[in-house]
């Protein structure tokens, strides 16, 4: 008895598997084609999905999976063990010429991406810019007005005059810019940093630095409930709770543009179509649609004529008193691990 | 079955049976479906924290010592070790000394139903998220939170008292979320010590606070010990609720390495730290047990 129950068992699942290897052949021809894009998560996978991933998929028949928050570990990690499940990933734009040193990435098609309108800045040979964010001063309306604000960041550096608790991020990209410029350096001078007058300048804000922040949400979120009035924070982070009735706002002045990035992981299973997302999200029109929906800046300057004035004005685009100013993302790229190391050792002082 | 055991014992155990005997014995299917088990575990446990160790002493270039020797050299990585064995430990001792009498109240209980309600209270955290829990601690400590907010409408306060962003923050966080470990496990020995042994020594005329020292005290210290090394170890490799909940200067090694493996890409020098953090645990658990190796309380009965 006991053998014929063992026959019939190891029968049934014998049957089991050669069902499953004959399932995928009969719905290949009908079945879209899968993308796996990774970005940032929270807000930015909201608007994405509506200006870039959904018109995407109606367009070419793909279903597009996100994956969420981009993790730089494990990215190496999947390349390296050759195991890789990602395709199109947002990353930092410094980091698009970081991990090209470890191999990271596949080259990017130049004959599927069109780049006419994007400045050369954004592209490089493994990356290219599909947003620009800034680092701005970012304030509690409860405790500021409108007339009343830090302006630049020598104002952010005066907590006699703008009292209050601080942040900035746990990060040493735009904190040691902002604290050059709150030293009197001067916005073209800015870069190559001067590293020892970055961390003297921050070493006066640091008693008023409350929290370091190391998610996107939580300065919004600390600025909203006066536990902070000042912060160093991702303007469209900000806006964002601000037309959720959040009193908090943006000053542009000053404003640390950096942008963000798309690479193609090394060893992409859906590798020509990740260069075509790409090129679909370089063009004038997405971009146009991204930026309506959040306030990042295009990369193509084609999709400014797209946006509205008032848009144009709110992303610090138009001609204003505000000035911003662009990092050096190559020199960051050369020198991130020194200054990090160093920044780490600030912090515990 | 029972017998079984017991001749399979005594052949493997026998000096005079040849080895190939006692080998065939072993290959009994009762032992297989243990070992079998156990390889696995071993097996992946091992061999990739092998593998992870092994980054610390080679990188592009080969076999080098020079991030171990950062390590060691560097004073930040130093403080920073120092600074997760500190918060680590008084995170244990903070909740032994709130768990114990807790642990105490529930098995001074009469009615079993009050009990298995108790302890069913104490479980519910483990059924939130540790990222939901550390975020409902900054709306609660922080200057505008719940806890100044009342302190101050109460007027006992005029400044808010800063408990987050600093060791306050985090010591009050991690300890909320380990407490349930600790108290398990005092309460599961406190519950099998035999009662009457207390009421002995008062009838042989002891007070009631000299007959708890002497006598209930000490039986409980094996819960007080497996506790307190699970929170300990536990607590050393924590850094959400350190990074959320702490200031600047609350740094543990987790995080460091965290920021190596997902920041700097560095993965040769988070090796390193990992490995002299898992050192340092070894040491730490091995010097405890040495100390108290003749203490009756590790003695089996």
């Amino acid at each position: 008895m006991k053998k014929i129950m063992t026959g019939i068992i190891s029968l049934a699942l014998l049957l089991n598997l050669t069902g499953c290897g004959n399932s995928s052949n009969k719905t290949a021809a009908e079945a879209p084609k899968e993308l796996v894009v990774v970005d940032w998560g929270g807000n930015y996978t909201d608007v994405s999905k509506k200006s870039r991933y959904e018109p995407f998929e109606k367009k070419y028949n793909v279903k597009i999976k996100i994956v969420s928050p981009t993790d730089y570990g494990k990215f190496k990690a999947m390349v390296q063990s050759g195991n890789v499940e990602w395709d199109a990933v947002n990353v930092d734009a410094d980091f698009a010429i970081r991990g090209a040193k470890d191999n990271l990435f596949e080259k990017l098609d130049y004959n599927v991406i069109k780049t006419d309108g994007v400045d050369k800045k954004f592209i490089s040979e493994y990356g290219i810019g599909s947003e620009t964010f800034a680092v701005a001063i970012s304030y509690n309306t409860d405790t500021f007005t409108e007339s009343n604000h830090p302006k630049t960041w020598s104002d952010v550096w005066d907590t006699k005059k703008f009292p209050g608790a601080r942040s900035f991020q746990k990060f040493a990209e735009g904190t040691l810019e902002a604290a050059l410029l709150a030293d009197g350096v001067e916005p073209a001078k800015l870069f190559p940093l001067d590293i020892d007058r970055a961390f003297a300048s921050l070493d006066k804000i640091k008693p008023s630095v409350k929290s370091w922040w190391t998610a996107g949400a939580q300065a919004p979120q600390l600025l909203a409930s006066g536990e902070l009035t000042v912060a160093a924070a991702w303007s469209g982070r900000v806006l964002a709770a601000k037309t959720q009735g959040s009193p908090e706002n943006v000053e542009y002045n000053q404003a640390l543009i950096y942008a963000d990035s798309w690479v193609v992981a090394k060893g992409s299973p859906n590798k020509d179509l990740a260069m075509k997302f790409i090129n679909f999200c370089t063009t004038a029109e997405t971009q146009a649609e991204f930026s309506k929906l959040v306030d990042y800046a295009p990369t193509n300057a084609k999709a400014l004529p797209l946006l509205s004035e008032e848009l144009k004005k709110r992303l610090g685009q138009s001609t204003s008193s505000a000035t911003q100013i662009v990092a050096d993302v190559q020199w960051w790229a050369d020198n991130y691990e020194a200054v990090d190391e160093r920044f780490q050792k600030w912090l515990l002082k | 079955m029972q017998h079984e055991y017991s001749k399979t014992n005594e052949v493997v155990h026998n000096k005079n049976v040849p080895f190939s005997n006692k080998f065939k014995k072993i290959l009994d299917p009762k032992w297989i479906m243990i070992l079998l088990p156990i390889a696995f575990i071993l097996i992946t446990t091992f061999i990739p924290m092998v593998n992870l160790f092994k980054l610390s002493v080679v990188d592009e270039n080969g076999f080098t010592m020079k991030y171990l020797s950062q390590v060691f050299t560097q004073k930040i990585y130093l403080q920073v070790i120092f600074l997760t064995l500190k918060i680590a430990l008084l995170v244990t001792l903070s909740c032994l000394v709130l768990s114990y009498p807790i642990s105490y109240f529930i098995v001074k209980l009469k009615s079993p139903k009050l009990k298995k309600v108790i302890l069913q209270l104490i479980m519910i955290p483990f059924w939130i998220s540790l990222l939901v829990r550390s975020f409902s601690w900054i709306v609660i400590l922080q200057d505008q939170g719940v806890i100044n907010s009342i302190l101050k409408s109460l007027g006992l306060i005029n400044k808010p008292i800063p408990l987050l962003f600093n060791t306050t923050g985090v010591l009050i966080g991690m300890t909320h979320v380990l407490l349930p470990y600790m108290i398990l496990n005092v309460y599961s020995t406190m519950e099998g010590i035999d009662r009457n042994l207390v009421q002995v020594a008062q009838g042989m005329g002891a007070k009631p606070t000299r007959a708890f020292w002497e006598m209930f005290f000490p039986l409980s210290v094996p819960g007080i010990l497996s506790g307190s090394m699970l929170v300990f170890i536990l607590a050393l490799g924590y850094f959400i609720t350190p990074s959320l909940l702490g200031g600047a200067k609350d740094m543990t090694i987790s995080m460091l390495i965290q920021n190596n493996i997902s920041n700097t890409l560095n993965w040769s020098l988070a090796s390193a730290l990992a490995l002299v953090l898992f050192l340092i645990t070894l040491l730490l658990l091995g010097g405890l047990l040495f100390l108290m190796r003749n203490h009756p309380a590790l003695k089996e009965d």
